[in-house]
């Protein structure tokens, strides 16, 4: 039978297609030569991020922030412990996107290469697989990459997220589009046409929306679907949005699927009051893949903007640092959480005053320090896991090719516009 | 009676994606026996290639389809004369064809990893979001075009395995190449035109898919997959099965969101696949011998 052997191979294909993408290493992102055990003379850091595979572009853009971090510590002398300074040094290994490498790198970090602390990997899946080993071998675990609430929910001692999670993500989407209800912009009650990714970001995502639509009865959510990672036709789903004929359009997609959904959905000659992808909007490559046109009036809420930097020093300061560093270029929210995140560690190991994991886990638990993040604090509050309940900013696109921020009010700095003024 | 229009309309689209993806993974193992695991990696180089030439030099990806199957089946015919020629014909060489084109597949991959970084790649074309109304409903250019591709793919396949020459050798050899040496035909020359076909076949599908999709590196495993549903459901080695299977495969995924959630209808061809393989192994049109 001639089927046998065609499917014989399916399963390891099917394993293949799941393996690391690449175990290559481009040039200056290579993993550190295996590094003797510290001395007491430095502060080995050690962490891994995806510079290779699916989450490469976002793994470099939080290398920039990690480095940018680690190169203003050696820039002020060191990390003070104790009233002395010490050099730190940052051992940073690439986990090809890849959960089951993403773990062993980071047993690797701490059993060999015998790192004092780590900071986290980005994207949820890797967190979460790479969180577990942390936990394990008590060792504070520091990332501003996962933001389900999944990976905090698990009563871990040593892990630390920087993200707040999406359903606050969602929520803060809601409160800006109640408003504008309030005002009379969006009808009331409003339809709900909810699409999200079915990983646990996607649920999150869902959560804060539902949540939030069930409270006054002004919203009905008349399609709540969810679809797979990099889909590639999303006509079936889009059709059931036009059937629907809801108001707002709200998805939760990660940057191919945004690109791909959002082709479709303009092909396909919808148009909502507000349309939005979750944390997805704004991004330069989404205008470049889709035009300008077709991302207009598009909402979405981050982590952080560099537009704060107008009403927060912090942020103002990491901005320029990171400006002259690179040639002028602006940061993103990815860059800003990794500088961050490094950061909020270094200011725990002061605090401390010793490299002792012990009392850095618990300079961590109590931090509340002011931060370049929204709201100008970071707290890692024990009633949510450790994970950080920073506000999230919402931006919105123009026709002008800016994204200015429309909320939360003390952060905006423009008004937002609804209903959709492309929708005849 | 709308909805149930407009579904039926993107299945049929779909299908002509999932076709011109199939075709060149049937071809190869229909004449050669030979599970082109590197058919993935050259729709990934077919991507690239015809993002490349639009970025760089402006040439629209329509204009450089012919182009880019025609350097990638000489890509083809290279890999088979440097690389599976050496193999043992036939069934014996299935272990060792399967790891050598996994080899050159992770090759392919990482060279495009160092040559275009890891970043999502977009192919935007001035009609990218064009559509055209068709009994009320829009239907996307490029839908179109990818599917018009398909159908002219499958005629001229068609037309070249059953009326030229060479379509009958690459015929015979599928079906006995000892019997074909016998008679004069070069088989090893057979092989190599096949190979080289289902490459830029596979080429070509990358391409048109770019047109539609974000893609990187790893562009490539998740359509071998749905490549290798399709072919095992329409039989290996007939052409004209694994476009009606691209169609079938193409149905149940659209309809089934009807009565199953939205996430799990990908999951719908792989059951399928399973069925099939219980209930009629040989594929739904059975086994044949191309055209």
């Amino acid at each position: 039978m001639r089927t046998t052997p065609f499917v014989s191979v399916l399963c390891a294909v099917t394993f293949a297609a799941c393996k690391p993408s690449n175990q290559q290493q481009a040039p200056g992102q290579g993993s550190a030569p295996a590094a003797s055990a510290p001395s007491a003379s430095e502060i080995l850091i050690g962490a891994t991020l995806p510079l290779t595979g699916a989450e490469s572009r976002i793994g470099g853009f939080f290398k920039e922030g990690y480095e940018l971090a680690f190169e203003q510590a050696t820039q002020n002398g060191g990390v003070s412990v104790g009233g002395k300074k010490l050099p730190v040094r940052l051992m940073l290994l690439d986990d090809t996107s890849a959960q089951a490498t993403a773990a062993s790198l980071a047993d690797r970090l701490i059993n060999s290469d015998k790192v004092n602390f780590l900071l986290g990997t980005y994207a949820t899946n890797l967190v979460e697989a790479q969180s577990v080993v942390a936990e394990q071998n008590a060792i504070p675990y520091v990332n501003g990459g996962g933001a389900a609430t999944a990976i905090y929910k698990r009563g871990y001692k040593w892990v630390f997220g920087l993200l707040a999670p999406v359903e606050l993500l969602a929520e803060s989407m809601m409160k800006w589009i109640d408003a504008e209800q309030q005002a009379g912009r969006i009808p009331k009650p409003a339809t709900i046409a909810l699409l999200w990714e079915n990983t646990s970001h996607g649920k999150d995502f869902r959560k804060g929306v539902t949540d939030f639509a069930n409270k006054g009865g002004n919203y009905k959510v008349a399609v709540d679907e969810s679809f797979e990672l990099n889909g590639k036709d999303f006509s079936a789903l889009l059709g059931q949005v036009k059937a629907a004929r809801a108001d707002l359009f709200l998805a939760d997609a990660h940057l191919p699927d945004y690109i791909t959904m959002q082709r479709q959905f303009v092909t396909a000659g919808l148009c909502n009051k507000v349309i939005s992808y979750g944390a997805r909007g704004s991004e330069k490559q989404a205008a470049e893949a889709l035009g300008k046109k077709n991302v207009e009036y598009v909402i979405s809420a981050v982590w952080w903007s560099p537009l704060l930097a107008d009403k927060n020093p912090l942020a103002k300061k990491f901005v320029d640092a990171f400006k002259a560093k690179y040639a002028g270029r602006l940061p993103e929210w990815y860059q800003a959480l990794g500088f961050e995140t490094a950061r909020a560690l270094f200011t725990a190991i002061e605090q401390a005053g010793s490299l002792d994991k012990k009392a850095v886990r618990e300079k961590l638990v109590a931090m509340k320090v002011p931060s370049l993040l929204p709201g100008g604090a970071l707290t890692f509050p024990a009633e949510f896991g450790q994970q950080s309940h920073a506000p999230f900013v919402v931006q919105q696109n123009l026709p002008d090719g800016s994204a200015p921020l429309i909320a939360p009010p003390d952060a905006a700095t423009a008004k937002g516009i609804a209903p959709n003024p492309n929708c005849k | 009676m709308e909805r149930f229009f407009e579904l039926l309309i993107a299945a049929v689209l779909l299908a002509g994606l999932y076709s011109t993806m199939a075709y060149g993974l049937g071809l190869i193992y229909g004449v050669l026996r030979i599970v082109n695991l590197n058919h993935g990696g050259m729709i990934m180089a077919g991507a690239y290639a015809g993002w490349y030439l639009h970025h760089a030099l402006g040439i629209d990806p329509y204009v450089s389809l012919l182009l880019v199957t025609a350097v990638a089946f000489g890509v083809g015919i290279v890999i088979y004369r440097g690389l599976v020629h050496r193999l043992p014909r036939g069934a014996a060489g299935g272990v060792q064809s399967l790891l050598l084109l996994f080899g050159v597949w992770l090759i392919v991959r990482n060279v495009a990893y160092l040559l275009f970084t890891g970043n999502d790649q977009t192919l935007r074309t001035s009609y990218s979001t064009k559509a055209i109304a068709v009994g009320g409903a829009l239907l996307s250019v490029n839908r179109i075009a990818v599917f018009g591709v398909a159908v002219a793919i499958l005629a001229i396949l068609h037309l070249v395995l059953t009326r030229t020459y060479v379509g009958k050798a690459i015929r015979a050899v599928a079906q006995n190449p000892d019997s074909c040496t016998l008679v004069g035909i070069p088989v090893e020359r057979i092989y190599a035109l096949t190979f080289g076909l289902g490459t830029g076949l596979a080429a070509a599908a990358g391409l048109l898919g770019s047109t539609l999709f974000p893609f990187n590196p790893s562009f490539g495993a998740a359509e071998l997959l749905k490549s290798f549903v399709v072919v095992v459901l329409g039989g290996l080695g007939s052409v004209a099965g694994t476009a009606i299977a691209a169609l079938i495969l193409a149905l149940v995924e659209v309809f089934a969101i009807l009565v199953i959630p939205a996430y799990l209808t990908a999951a719908v061809g792989f059951v399928l696949l399973v069925l099939v393989l219980v209930v009629r192994p040989g594929g739904l049109f059975g086994q044949r011998v191309l055209g």
